[in-house]
């Protein structure tokens, strides 16, 4: 128990300070992004009375939130892998850094790649379970052909790490996309870069704190 | 004999810390990431942040 609240303790630092530097570099560069998509939209009449936060800093504050608490959820994994593999420091937190944004933004990305406000897609449920066969599979992957010296194992990775995108995510029959085709490339652009950040800033933070505590 | 049962010991609450912290953060991340409420309560306070962080959205 005592090493399992010292993982917590630390993937909740590394969480709120990356997420923290994620919540700043978006509030410049996706934000408005965002907010200009919507003014494509047109409110559709039964979402006009759903609660959601005023923009401003209700809306920025959620979003602040989601990115310290998801930050928290992803340093978690980190935090326990290296755990586990008694790694500590930098350098292996920036490679567990980078797995996870293999991981969890680049392998989903390249069947669905991240969305402005009033594009077009296939129904939600199917997307969703796309991405999270694709995260998983991505991650046994990895594992197979990074940390596994078997020659079967290795090639077993490389097939996973393949096989979501062999399948294909699920498109509509007609995309449609509300924002113009520039807008939406640069927000693609953005959002990779600011995630990369992110993750990489996740990782090595995670392995640095992990130097300060001794597990039993 | 003693040796070994104790390393074996230490390795399985090892790995049960770190599965109990994995399991803590994929509950944390797949349940801001995917959840949907009735009144998209939920959905509208996140909105931004998943679009931002590539999950699937609306």
């Amino acid at each position: 128990m005592a090493d399992f609240r010292k993982l917590v303790a630390i993937s909740l630092l590394a969480g709120i300070l990356a997420g923290l530097l994620l919540s700043v570099l978006q509030h410049y560069q996706t934000l408005p992004l965002i907010l200009a998509a919507e003014q494509f939209e047109t409110p559709s009449a039964e979402h006009v009375h759903d609660w959601q936060p005023m923009d401003g800093w209700q809306r920025n504050g959620f979003t602040w939130l989601f990115n310290g608490l998801t930050g928290f959820g992803f340093a978690l994994l980190i935090s326990a892998s290296m755990y586990w593999r008694d790694q500590r420091d930098y350098l292996p937190g920036l490679g567990w850094g980078l797995a996870g944004y293999l991981v969890f933004f680049v392998a989903p990305s390249l069947g669905l790649p991240p969305e402005l406000p009033g594009t077009d897609s296939a129904e939600l449920h199917s997307r969703q379970a796309w991405w999270l066969f694709t995260a998983a599979s991505t991650a046994m992957g990895l594992f197979g052909l990074v940390l596994t010296k078997q020659r079967g194992l290795q090639i077993g990775g490389a097939c996973l790490l393949a096989l979501p995108q062999l399948v294909g995510a699920p498109h509509p029959e007609v995309a449609h996309a509300l924002a113009p085709e520039a807008l939406q490339q640069h927000f693609v652009l953005l959002t990779a870069m600011n995630n990369a950040i992110f993750w990489l800033a996740l990782g090595a933070l995670s392995g640095r704190l992990l130097r300060k505590v001794t597990f039993q | 004999m003693k040796t070994l049962a104790a390393s074996t010991a230490i390795s399985t609450s090892k790995f049960l810390t770190g599965f109990t912290a994995i399991v803590l953060g994929l509950t944390i991340v797949l349940g801001l990431g995917f959840l949907q409420d009735a009144n998209n309560t939920l959905h509208n306070a996140v909105h931004d942040g998943r679009h931002s962080a590539a999950f699937p959205c609306h």
